[in-house]
């Protein structure tokens, strides 16, 4: 048969999970949004990206092999476009913020010890250093060569941008979470706490809420 | 986002055909689809049912909450109230200018339905505005927005949280320089 049965593919292997491809969709979609609405870099979903990019192939291959169904092959094709679409876009915002933030989440990287909260993946971590010392030697060779000596430092630390973990962001609670703390920086002794009902939607402040995102409790939308 | 990100996500969104042709299942890697049945009708993502009605293969079967006398309900509802109602569909707006491009035949009363349809959106719209500018007004730091679809909230992407990220900054720089100020003294 040229169609492909739906897989079932191995997840992250802590417990051996098994997601059907489907599910890895959806988790690569969800995946994208966060990205695209977050002030930061999340973690990285290199499986979901991988697997999803497995699947993509196949399922050429199977309609590669099969000629000429016309309208079945056309379904298929559109399939697999708008998952590369989801996968190009999701890729494309990483790389925009790494090339932003390079020296923060280098420096994040460096004092993360533990595999399962890394934010940059292997590839991203060198694409990441490879930028940053491209960047130097750009500007050794344009400008500080050619200044004087006592001017000749390139300081990267001072040149690092951080992510403006204040931003606010609109998001929705998937399980119903008491007592958030919205802490008042602004020195007006206007701590509030919150409670968020399941499937409310709200707008604040990401830092207050970065760990409910990575618990799962809520999604960014 | 764009709005143009947010339709391709409505188009995830499941939809009534009843197709003129016969097919088996189609294992698509986002779920399986069919099989298909002349005759017969079945559920199938929105971009899928669209590229068929568009080669002729199938009829849309319109979902239940766009026809006209329903819709001018929900609207004389939400012009009543003072808070949102909730939309009978998540892409509401989507859906409708889909539908209304590809399919206006299989549409009863589509023009009464392509006003009602702006009409409420710009009910909402109007409300979200105003609602947007007494919250700035009262400086507050959170807000609960329940019955917001995702097109409308993204409308006022990014204007809102800029404006709130640059209120924000504002008044913790005046913090911060009143507390250096009373640290000197």
């Amino acid at each position: 048969m040229s169609d492909s049965e739906e897989d079932i593919i191995e997840g992250s292997g802590d417990e051996g999970e098994a997601m059907t491809a489907s599910e890895v969709l959806q988790k690569l979609e969800e995946a994208w949004i966060t990205e695209r609405i977050s002030p930061t870099l999340e973690r990285h979903q290199s499986e979901l990206v991988d697997c999803m990019l497995d699947q993509i192939n196949q399922m050429t291959e199977n309609l590669k092999r099969c000629k000429k169904h016309d309208f079945r092959l056309a379904i298929h094709k559109m399939e697999i476009d708008r998952i590369r679409y989801i996968i190009s876009s999701y890729l494309r915002v990483r790389l925009e913020k790494i090339e932003r933030f390079a020296h923060y989440l280098l420096e994040k990287e460096a004092n993360t010890t533990e595999e399962s909260l890394a934010v940059l993946s292997p590839h991203e971590v060198a694409y990441a250093r490879d930028y940053i010392s491209s960047l130097e030697s750009h500007f050794q060779s344009l400008v500080l060569q050619h200044v004087p000596e006592n001017l000749r430092t390139f300081d990267a630390a001072k040149m690092s941008v951080k992510p403006n973990m204040d931003s606010y962001i609109f998001l929705r609670a998937k399980q119903e979470t008491q007592g958030v703390l919205l802490e008042d920086e602004t020195g007006e002794g206007r701590d509030e706490e919150v409670d968020l009902e399941e499937g409310s939607q709200h707008l604040m402040r990401y830092k207050p809420i970065s760990h409910l995102l990575h618990s799962g409790a809520v999604t960014l939308i | 986002m764009d709005a143009t990100e947010i339709e391709f996500l409505a188009e995830k969104f499941p939809i009534t055909i009843v197709p003129n042709f016969a097919q088996e299942k189609l294992y698509l890697i986002s779920g399986d689809v069919g099989p298909f049945n002349p005759g017969i009708p079945l559920e199938v993502p929105m971009w899928l049912g669209m590229n068929l009605r568009q080669r002729g293969k199938c009829r849309l079967v319109i979902p239940p909450w766009m026809d006209a006398e329903k819709l001018a309900e929900k609207k004389e509802e939400e012009s009543q109230s003072k808070v949102f109602t909730e939309m009978p569909c998540e892409h509401y707006l989507v859906v409708a200018q889909l539908l209304l491009s590809a399919a206006p035949e299989d549409i009863p009363n589509s023009q009464q339905v392509k006003t009602l349809v702006k009409d409420m959106w710009d009910l909402r719209i109007s409300k979200l505005r105003s609602s947007v500018a007494e919250f700035i007004k009262i400086e507050g730091t959170h807000a609960k927005l329940d019955r917001l679809t995702l097109l409308e909230i993204n409308s006022i992407r990014p204007f809102l949280p800029h404006a709130f990220d640059h209120l924000h900054r504002l008044s913790k720089a005046a913090y911060t320089s009143k507390l250096s100020q009373t640290q000197e003294l």
